[in-house]
């Protein structure tokens, strides 16, 4: 019997309660880093954050679907954002975490490098490229948000966990044409 | 023993969204592993703690009972289904210019709502059917000396783990000799062979098959049977069929009664868990070398040579496209269209597992019915055979 992952759960309530009394839930977002990168998802579409668990290997997905883990009771797959975003792989380590989202109705799991902070971004601070899908391929990029001096990359959670090709030409480079 | 709540002025019914079920039995699970990770605990390893052990004995017990409790929710009635079908008959009365009269027998018959829901459409076309094939004209019924309004009767009836519902007409009964015609035109028969009437009526199930000349709006374009094979093969259901000319026809579904739960054989190849369910395991064997023979003008692929038979072997991928070890375990396993053997590296169990559906990504899992939760907290890949032989590898 593992130890249950409740334990783990660092749950996005209390910290995100305090702010949600006042602002708008669709300007929330939740920050997470793979390697020096900072990207963001919609905080209405996160379900909790978890510790990584263990990992069962299931057949026939592609390999950016790393397998699925047994979170009380419910069964998550477990998509690798690094390897979707074909960025080198990295260890895992003890800040390795799991966003759990539920996009469209089913559970997936994004393992990130580490969760930096929920905050809010106007749409007024999201500059978005008009670059929608070409080639076959979609933009996992919703828009890049600008916080002071720096810029988090906010992506479409349904894109990203979909299996569709990707856009790559335009990851961190929202102000440059793409050729 | 606890008493049981005041049942209110409507009969003690109340009406509860299927999620907030779905939500209560997720929990039940949580809390179920919960009290065996508390119970056997590491800690308390080579303790006498007889207050513990009373109590904690006492809580299984009733975390076992809550369990049960729970898996009854999800129960309804046969009859939910049954009244749909009701009301089609006046539709069908109308299209076919029949009398049709309908009975039910056994309609308070249990099975899982989520079963129930997905029984409608396969029953639908075998009533369809039978009021369009099976049953007589009026004026045919009576020139036979039976009564003007043709009869089709719905039973249910559970037996085991397994609930039989059964779609009998009094009609004409099935026509030996048109489909034997008709299979062995197709192939499935050789010319001059006389199987006997139970070998013979399955193959109206084969897809495509129909030996209706007119092409109705009821049935008869052989498409019919498709949607019902599809439809068993997701409940894991199995269909029968018995005829005799002049009395009637009776289709009969075996379905599983939940679909929550599978008693499977757990399997090991490579990291990966495979779950086969029990019934379609016929015979697990560590094979000698000189049983299997490799084909190699058929892409190397392999066959078990037993008992006279030969088994296609089937190899399930491994991720990192190594060779397979030559002395692996084969589970021989039964299917619609013959036996096959799966290559594994172990057999690990067999246990009574918790059923997940395939939801978002993991729909592109393809030889599979679901994923399996064992006893353990394991996750399993569900094996399913038909499409496994049809695909070739996992």
């Amino acid at each position: 019997m593992q130890p249950t992952t409740s334990t783990q759960t660092k749950s996005l309530q209390d910290e995100s309660l305090s702010i949600l009394t006042s602002e708008n839930l669709d300007d929330m977002y939740l920050s997470f880093s793979l390697g020096s990168e900072e990207y963001a998802v919609g905080i209405s579409q996160v379900v909790e954050i978890v510790g990584l668990p263990r990992i069962m290997a299931v057949p026939d997905l592609p390999d950016y679907i790393r397998g699925v883990i047994n979170l009380r009771g419910k069964v998550i797959p477990l998509l690798d954002v690094r390897l979707r975003f074909r960025m080198g792989e990295r260890a895992y380590d003890e800040r390795t975490v799991v966003i759990v989202m539920d996009v469209d109705g089913a559970p997936i799991g994004l393992i990130v490098d580490g969760v930096t902070e929920v905050r809010e971004i106007a749409p007024s601070a999201i500059g978005r490229n008009a670059n929608g899908a070409h080639r076959g391929a979609q933009s996992a990029i919703y828009g890049l948000g600008r916080i002071e001096d720096r810029i988090i990359v906010i992506l479409d959670a349904a894109v990203l966990t979909s299996d569709c090709e990707i856009v790559m030409a335009e990851v961190g480079a929202g102000a440059k044409e793409h050729a | 023993m606890l008493t049981p709540v005041d049942k209110g002025t409507d009969g003690g019914l109340l009406r509860i969204s299927a999620d907030k079920v779905g939500r209560l039995m997720d929990l039940i699970g949580e809390l179920s592993l919960s009290v065996a990770a508390t119970v056997h605990a590491p800690e308390l390893e080579g303790l006498e703690l007889p207050n513990f052990e009373a109590a904690s004995h006492r809580l299984s017990m009733i975390m076992r009972d809550v369990q049960d409790a729970a898996s009854e929710l999800r129960l309804v009635e046969v009859e939910e289904v049954f009244k749909r079908l009701r009301r089609m008959i006046r539709e069908m009365e109308r299209e076919t210019g029949k009398q049709i009269e309908m009975v039910s027998k056994g309609a308070d018959t249990l099975i899982d709502k989520l079963v129930a829901d997905r029984l409608y459409e396969p029953l639908l076309h075998v009533l369809r059917n039978s009021a369009d094939h099976g049953l007589e004209t009026t004026d045919g019924r009576i020139a036979a000396g039976k009564s003007p309004a043709g009869r089709i009767t719905l039973g249910a009836l559970q037996q085991g783990n397994e609930v039989r519902i059964t779609v009998e007409d009094d009609g004409r009964g099935l026509s030996y000799d048109r489909i034997l015609a008709k299979a062995q035109e197709r192939g499935l028969f050789a010319p001059g062979d006389k199987p006997a009437p139970d070998d013979l009526w399955p193959v109206i199930f084969q897809p495509g098959f129909s030996t209706a000349s007119e092409v109705s709006n009821l049935s008869g374009r052989g498409v019919g049977m498709d949607v019902l094979n599809t439809a068993l093969t997701t409940l894991r259901g199995r269909i029968g069929i018995s005829s005799e000319a002049g009395v009637g026809t009776t289709v009969s579904l075996h379905i599983p009664l939940t679909l929550s739960f599978l008693d499977c054989v757990i399997l090991r190849h490579g990291p990966r868990l495979f779950a086969l369910p029990i019934d379609m395991v016929s015979e697990i064997l560590r094979p000698q070398a000189s049983s299997i023979t490799r084909i190699s003008a058929s892409g190397a692929a392999e066959v078990l040579r037993q008992r006279g038979e030969t088994i296609p072997v089937i190899r399930l991928d491994r991720p990192d496209g190594s060779v397979e070890p030559a002395d692996g375990i084969l589970i021989v396993a039964t299917t619609g269209s013959g036996l096959m053997a799966i290559a594994v590296d172990e057999v690990i169990d067999r246990q009574q597992v918790v059923m997940k559906p395939l939801l978002g990504r993991l729909a592109e899992l393809r030889a599979s019915w679901g994923l399996a939760l064992l006893n353990n907290g394991d996750v399993a890949t569900v094996l399913d055979c038909e499409r496994l032989v049809r695909k070739g590898a996992a």
